[in-house]
């Protein structure tokens, strides 16, 4: 973390830019909230974030939760609104602020707050913190993107996903931060849903109470559950580095469900109720844009970000628009139907509009769920996970055209959800291990979930046995990646134990480079 | 945001063995709901307070389980609490009754096992599941009067979806000897602590070659086949009661077969069953 700045500067803030922002209450920017500064003591355990970060803006985000695990959700806060001031600096001592503002934290969103500051120079690193009463924050690091034709020589990611808090330390996080990557890029399950129990518990030197012991459903639970996730100071330390781009899958509501169907027998009507509370909670507590504030049971989360004319990555949602699982299981049966799609009508004309259009030397997809083919069958039979794109092949092959005609050249998918670290090439035919290559995709293993792994395990043979798949690693981790205008480096971390504490040391356990205009990928080490 | 919440609409009862299933009517949204807390109690007349809050759910149905095999009376007030912490005002309370079960009005004529929301007194209980494929190779096949639960009658009852259990479609016997045609039709009980999550499947009755039912089985918690005892403080067992009728005309004087056949889906884990006389 980086070090306090001085107090008496922020504190010494009086009056409100006009750029200030106020979210959630429609009160006017130059209006203070009345009693919005009597703020209960130490009210950021929760941290700082940003995100989604533009040329000339970026989101910035907090919530204030004195008792981040209040049992009715609400952190220890009273059930009123309370300001928050912001600033933006170019340099950590806070000698040079650029922008200042204040948004208001209500109870309707668990008192977050998600200022946009705009009016920031393209390209460069910044530099923030909150207020709150006599309250301030933590620093966090943040960065702008490029101006869209800037020329870059160098964006350094992280890919990190799946945090069961439950089944250990965070140690992944804490390396990820220590590298401190320009961007992260989250790629789903970043809660779970599920009761945390002593037969789930792996999480060594912690306890936690029976409100904890209840599969997630409510709104009071949801924010719970962040709340206890966000504890984790590796997990703040990480959001406080660097801007994150984020994106769900299925954990941040149920396990393995689609639209509105649930797999556990609740009506479409309900889940979509249950849908409605996950989705806020996740808004909540992540550095989204307002143009992601949930309606009712929708949120817009698919969304596009650009690097300059280095990178155009399209952050996709396969979970909320995508049809039901297949109801046969058989190979070339239902899930290869035309008219299936794991993208929806909208999300999928929107991809293939961006593809068209895309000039960027990469163009990147940060998604949940493995899009290469994996036949699971290690003998002559061939069975699919309907749950990844494999459910959903015609939709697949849509992409893929879609990448072909519009002369796509360096395409590369980024992936989480299985909590392996896998690296595959994206093949015309996966039936054909001679055809042509047209991308690759990088998946990432998990942070917390699965506990502390090996670097084999029995799924390895099934991974292993899809000659388009290079890497498969079943320990616990994160991908650091490096990418200029001639190549992309993968750098795919892993630690090998986070269940007894989170000291384990990080170690490389396979580098791969693509060239640009050479899709596919070669193993370094 | 800022909207008033109002109570829900329509809260009504019904009744059924071991339970009572809640309905309601609510708008979600505007503002949206962070859950509906369900309080219940057996006095007409009470205050909804912590002491008698059944769950918080963000669903318009809730149902009140493990009520036990005896008919009980129970009244229902509901409260919305909106994503700002502001709760409506309780509804008027709604009084519904769940059914006796067989067991406690009927007389038994053949049982295996005690109705007692445990697995322990049966074969291989409560985890000894990986041992069925060599203790019971030909499934069970049990004897009233001969055989005894302990030995004879499984706890777990695998299906087709079970690879520890061969991956095939299994069917228990029960046999019991009647001294001649009853006047009227019997009843089944079959009582299990727990069924699978997802797929628990379907259970298939036949008596002396009659077909008597197809029951899709309630799903439950996958835990029935590692733990026995559905009553001990915080246990994670979704327990669930099936209780069918056995016609007059499908029975006979002398031996009765029942066959219990599991065709489609995972196990499920007994508790006890049996076959009674109804009160008539």
């Amino acid at each position: 973390m980086i070090d306090l700045p001085s107090r008496r500067t922020f504190l010494g803030l009086t009056g409100v830019s006009a750029a200030a922002l106020v979210l959630g209450t429609g009160a006017p920017a130059n209006a203070q909230t009345p009693g919005g500064d009597n703020v209960p003591a130490d009210p950021f355990q929760l941290g700082v974030a940003s995100g989604d970060p533009e040329p000339t803006s970026v989101v910035l985000w907090t919530r204030l939760a004195p008792q981040p695990l209040a049992e009715d959700g609400h952190g220890g806060m009273p059930r009123r609104d309370i300001d928050v001031y912001y600033e933006v600096a170019e340099d950590e001592r806070f000698s040079r602020v650029v922008r200042r503002g204040r948004a208001v934290a209500s109870p309707e969103l668990a008192h977050s707050v998600h200022p946009e500051v705009d009016g920031l120079r393209p390209g460069r690193e910044y530099f923030y913190r909150f207020r709150a009463g006599g309250e301030i924050s933590p620093v966090g690091r943040t960065r702008t993107a490029p101006a869209a034709r800037d020329r870059v020589d160098r964006l350094t990611f992280a890919l990190a996903s799946c945090q069961a808090w439950y089944h250990g330390h965070f140690t992944a996080h804490r390396h990820l931060a220590a590298d401190q990557p320009d961007l992260v890029f989250f790629l789903g399950d970043y809660i779970y849903e599920y009761a945390i129990t002593a037969s789930n518990l792996w999480r060594q030197g912690v306890q936690v109470g029976g409100a904890h012991a209840v599969e997630v459903k409510t709104l009071e639970q949801y924010r719970l559950r962040y709340a206890l996730t966000k504890t984790d100071p590796h997990l703040k330390a990480a959001h406080a580095t660097a801007p994150w781009v984020s994106t769900w899958d299925d954990h941040e509501v149920q396990n393995n469900y689609a639209d509105a169907h649930s797999e556990y027998g609740v009506s479409p009507e309900d889940f979509e109720r249950q849908r409605a509370v996950a989705y806020r909670a996740y808004y909540e507590h992540l550095p989204l844009r307002r143009t992601s504030l949930p309606q009712g049971p929708d949120m817009r989360l698919y969304r596009r970000l650009g690097w300059g004319r280095l990178a155009d990555v399209n952050v996709l949602d396969t979970r909320q628009y995508r049809d039901a699982p297949p109801t046969d299981s058989t190979a070339g049966g239902e899930h290869t139907n035309p008219a299936r799609s794991i993208l929806g009508t909208e999300q999928e004309r929107w991809l293939t509009n961006n593809l068209r259009r895309s000039d960027a030397t990469w163009t990147m997809l940060a998604q949940q769920v493995v899009m290469a083919q994996i036949d699971r069958d290690t003998g002559p039979g061939t069975t699919f996970s309907m749950d990844m794109w494999d459910g959903f092949t015609a939709n697949r092959d849509r992409v893929f055209d879609a990448v072909r005609r519009y002369g796509v050249e360096n395409f590369v998918v980024l992936s989480g959800d299985i909590h392996r670290s896998v690296a595959a090439d994206l093949k015309a035919d996966f039936t054909d291990p001679d055809s042509a290559t047209i991308g690759s995709e990088l998946v990432v293993s998990s942070v917390g979930s699965d506990g502390d792994g090996a670097p084999t395990d029995s799924y390895a043979p099934i991974w292993l046995g899809n000659p388009h798949v290079k890497l498969y690693d079943a320990r616990r981790g994160y991908v650091h990646c490096t990418l200029t205008p001639e190549r992309l480096t993968a750098d795919f971390k892993v630690v090998d134990h986070i269940q007894r504490d989170d000291q384990a040391p990080v170690s490389t356990v396979a580098r791969f480079v693509t060239e640009a205009g050479r899709p596919g990928l070669n193993r370094e080490a | 945001m800022g909207a008033t919440v109002k109570p829900v609409r329509g809260l009504a009862g019904q009744g059924g063995l071991g339970w009572i299933e809640l309905t309601w009517q609510a708008d979600s949204y505007h503002p949206l709901v962070d859950h509906f807390a369900v309080y219940g109690s057996t006095e007409r007349d009470f205050q909804p307070g912590p002491a008698n809050l059944i769950t918080k759910t963000v669903y318009t149905r809730h149902r009140h389980n493990n009520l036990g095999p005896t008919s009980q009376t129970w009244y229902y007030r509901v409260v919305t609490v909106d994503a700002a912490g502001n709760a409506s005002r309780a509804t008027n309370a709604v009084r519904a009754a769940s059914t006796d079960s067989v067991t406690v009005s009927g007389r038994p004529v053949a049982v295996i096992g005690q109705f007692d929301r445990k697995s322990l007194e049966l074969a291989l209980a409560p985890n000894g599941y990986a041992q069925y494929p060599t203790r019971f190779p030909q499934d069970a096949d049990y004897t009233h009067g001969v055989s005894t639960p302990g030995a004879d009658w499984p706890y777990l009852h695998p299906g087709p979806a079970d690879k520890w259990a061969g991956s095939k479609a299994h069917t228990f016997r029960f046999r019991f000897t009647l001294p001649a045609q009853p006047t009227g039709d019997l009843a089944l009980a079959v009582w299990l602590i727990d069924t699978h999550a997802s797929n628990p499947g379907t259970l298939d009755v036949s008596c002396n070659d009659t077909a008597v039912a197809a029951v899709a089985l309630e799903k439950g918690a996958t835990k029935g086949s590692l733990q026995g005892d559905a009553t001990a403080p915080g246990n994670p067992l979704r327990p669930s009661i099936v209780e069918l009728t056995l016609p007059r005309a499908a029975l006979r004087a002398g031996e009765n077969v029942l066959t219990l056949g599991k065709a489609t889906g995972s196990w499920h884990a007994y508790d006890a069953l049996g076959v009674f006389e109804p009160r008539r």
